[in-house]
């Protein structure tokens, strides 16, 4: 046991060394970052947005407008003016000297048919547009029902908005989470899950072709069983992955205690702004079934990662060999992905209960829907079975294939290299 | 007569289309310097990596220390194979722990043997460097070192002298007889008979995998030896050339015009051949009765079938 302890040490050591586990340690807070700042750093470039409105109505309704955008503090109205076209062409040369975001072109129209005009150097922020079209269609409709002869009071009261509260139900409780979040929670177990599987099963194919490669290969099995060298591989590998993890985990947590403070820092708006993105909570649960996924499809995949990389003799030839295995990693992402608007479909348990899916969509499930503790055991006891056939498999075509250099296996042989005791 | 701690027992192993050791038998004593020799391809290595438990024989078995061979074994054994290989990103004095805890050494004793043998052989500043910054010969030598590491009792060393310029054959020379010295047993293969000749007590002769000669290096001499006779000419070699045609006297001759080295005929008597030459006008400047070299043995021996052996047509899919 302490030769495997030795490799799997040795795998440790070397690879927490290396310069690009700390670049992906450090790129996971700065993913984090960037998803919750972003909305904020976007909305902050637009700023609250500098209007002249030009106003050709004949009614009070200009002055209406101008004071309600004012008071959504994402529009400012510089100044309110009336004239004909020339006045237009004015205020595009100041939009291009920046001294204003843009100007609003009111006319009677606004009521009767709807119709109204806005210039600015920016008309892709979706949220500007939907605020600048509510605000404009809400006052179009007051002013309609009012000369009308509709009681003010009851426009008022007609116009109050619906606010949707959504929250999951698990295990027939609701919880704090909302539907995006649910959403979001699952989405980024799925990605995360499958770089990981990934990365971490492309760092076990690179450690076997290097010694293949560097011939450290004929030292090692002459002291240790294959077995322990792929175990120790296996284990190594897979304990810096959760290291990672970890990093990325308490990172994060940090980020967000801090985040108030850091949005404030960032320009001090209020927080609230920055939420478009929600953060979903992480219970005790969710993270025990991420990590348990996770090593069951890290050993799995590493597994076969490995014994492509004991066929090949070359690390482009273990590139491209290693493409079937990618595929099936990129089917379980990709399936889970498409079943994750309806998790409980027959697709999407099929998914979570084969193997070589399970690590990505079982995890994804649990987060999006509402797996039972039963779904969860299952999932997890058939991906075990699963990983120790493979894993057996594995280690017969890698105790044979280290040994071989030149051309690779076709699949009699490997059969044969299987079979061998 | 001491135990043998290395035995086989008419081991043979097959690669899909070849035989690479056929019935392969030899016996090795404790506290000897073994050599297993042999032309290329003839299965030295396949031997060896049967013995070090990497290759299951098909037939035959291997004995270590008196028990049936495994991986067992293995911390007791030392190897040096012949694609040496150490992880090249790694520093030095780490790859050398790493190696020795695999065979179950603790890690701190690893970790002052590696720092005493890096000194010994010159190495001790270049223990923190990555193994891929140092030269071919240094590499080779922290190579040698990962294998002495867990002071193992059987060293076997597989084409220990290739790739090493003189001084460092040298070192491994000087270093291969002290291990004799303290009482370990060093197996080692080679197709430099110059080498085998001055370190081997005994030795095995192989050629497409069967055993053509084993024993001890004096025995082989003796019986395989027949009379030879160096003659050295200065200047001119006068009729010697008749005298070398002469199937009474001459069994064999290798002439090189100065030099030449004769194999008597049975019953022939060297004295009447220096009669003869010195009548044909020939000036000697040596002429020396002896033992045959190793070389010589090799190539009696083994000439025939290395050259049958190239003529096998189809390569090896794996490593002989």
């Amino acid at each position: 046991m302490r030769r495997v302890w030795a490799v799997v040490r040795r795998e440790f050591v070397e690879r927490v060394r290396k310069k690009s586990f700390w670049v992906m340690a450090l790129l996971g807070p700065l993913f984090f970052a960037a998803v919750f700042l972003m909305p904020l750093l976007m909305s902050r470039g637009g700023g609250v947005k500098r209007l002249a409105l030009v106003d050709r109505t004949t009614t009070t309704l200009g002055a209406v407008v101008a004071a309600r955008l004012d008071s959504t503090q994402r529009f400012f109205v510089v100044r309110r003016l009336s004239g004909g076209a020339s006045v237009e062409d004015s205020l595009a040369r100041e939009v291009g000297l920046k001294s204003i975001d843009g100007f609003l072109v009111l006319s009677d129209s606004l009521t009767q048919t709807g119709v109204a005009q806005y210039r600015a150097s920016n008309v892709s922020s979706l949220d500007d547009i939907g605020l600048l079209r509510e605000t404009l269609g809400r006052l179009a409709e007051r002013a309609r029902l009012e000369r009308a002869g509709v009681d003010p009071t009851m426009v008022a009261r007609a116009q109050i908005r619906v606010s949707l509260d959504t929250k999951k139900i698990t295990g027939g409780r609701t919880t704090e989470e909302s539907a995006g979040q649910s959403f979001s929670l699952a989405y980024f177990m799925m990605l995360i899950l499958y770089i990981s599987l990934l990365l971490y099963g492309v760092q076990v194919m690179g450690s076997v072709i290097e010694e293949k490669t560097s011939r450290v290969i004929e030292v090692l099995v002459s002291s240790l069983k294959p077995f322990q060298l792929l175990l120790g591989k296996l284990l190594g590998v897979g304990a810096v992955s959760l290291v990672q993890f970890a990093i990325w985990g308490v990172s994060g947590r940090l980020l967000l205690g801090q985040r108030a403070a850091l949005v404030s820092r960032m320009g001090g708006v209020d927080p609230e702004v920055g939420q478009v993105f929600q953060v979903p909570h992480v219970s005790g649960a969710t993270a025990l079934v991420f990590i348990a996924f996770f090593l069951g499809g890290f050993f799995l995949y590493s597994a076969m990662f490995a014994a492509v990389a004991a066929t090949c003799s070359t690390e482009q030839e273990a590139r491209q060999s290693q493409v079937p295995v990618t595929v099936l990693i990129m089917i379980a992402f990709f399936g889970s992905f498409a079943t994750l608007a309806n998790p409980e479909s027959r697709l999407a348990v099929t998914l979570s209960l084969v193997p070589f899916t399970s690590p990505i969509a079982t995890p994804a499930r649990w987060a999006a829907g509402n797996l039972s503790a039963l779904d969860v055991i299952a999932s997890l006891a058939l991906l075990l079975a699963g990983t120790l056939v493979v894993t057996w498999i594995a280690a017969r075509i890698y105790r044979v294939g280290i040994l071989m250099t030149g051309k690779r296996p076709n699949a009699r042989e490997l059969l044969r290299w299987i079979r061998t005791a | 007569m001491t135990a043998p701690i290395l035995v086989l027992d008419r081991v043979t192993k097959r690669f899909a289309g070849h035989t690479a050791v056929d019935g392969l038998s030899l016996s090795v004593r404790a506290g000897v310097i073994f050599g297993l020799l042999g032309p290329n391809g003839a299965g030295k290595t396949t031997s060896i990596r049967v013995i070090m438990d990497i290759f299951q024989p098909d037939e035959g078995s291997v004995q270590l220390f008196g028990e049936r061979a495994g991986r067992d074994h293995s911390a007791r054994i030392g190897y040096l194979p012949e694609e040496r290989g150490l992880y090249p990103r790694m520093r030095v004095l780490d790859v050398l722990v790493f190696l020795a805890e695999v065979k179950g050494v603790p890690r701190r004793a690893a970790r002052l043997r590696a720092l005493e043998w890096l000194d010994r052989l010159g190495l001790g500043d270049w223990r923190l460097r990555r193994v891929n910054e140092l030269s071919k010969g240094m590499q080779q030598k922290v190579q040698f070192i990962s294998t002495m590491l867990h002071d193992p009792d059987l060293v076997i060393l597989d084409e220990p002298f290739s790739g090493l310029d003189p001084v460092n054959a040298q070192v491994m020379k000087d270093t291969v007889l002290e291990l004799r010295r303290r009482g370990k047993t060093i197996l080692f293969s080679t197709h430099i008979m110059e080498q085998a000749e001055k370190l081997c007590d005994e030795l095995c002769i192989i050629a497409r995998g069967k055993k053509l000669v084993d024993g001890a290096l004096s025995d082989i001499k003796r019986t395989h030896g027949g009379h030879h006779l160096v003659i050295g000419f200065d200047g001119s070699a006068g009729g010697a050339q008749q005298v070398f045609a002469d199937k009474g006297l001459v069994k064999r001759v290798d002439d090189y015009g100065q030099y030449a080295e004769l194999e008597l005929a049975a019953g022939a008597d060297a004295q009447q051949i220096l009669q003869r030459l010195v009548a044909s006008g020939a000036r000697l400047s040596r002429f020396e009765l002896m033992e045959p070299s190793l070389n010589k043995i090799f190539i009696d021996l083994v000439g025939p079938e290395a050259a049958r052996a190239e003529a096998r047509p189809e390569g090896q899919a794996v490593h002989a």
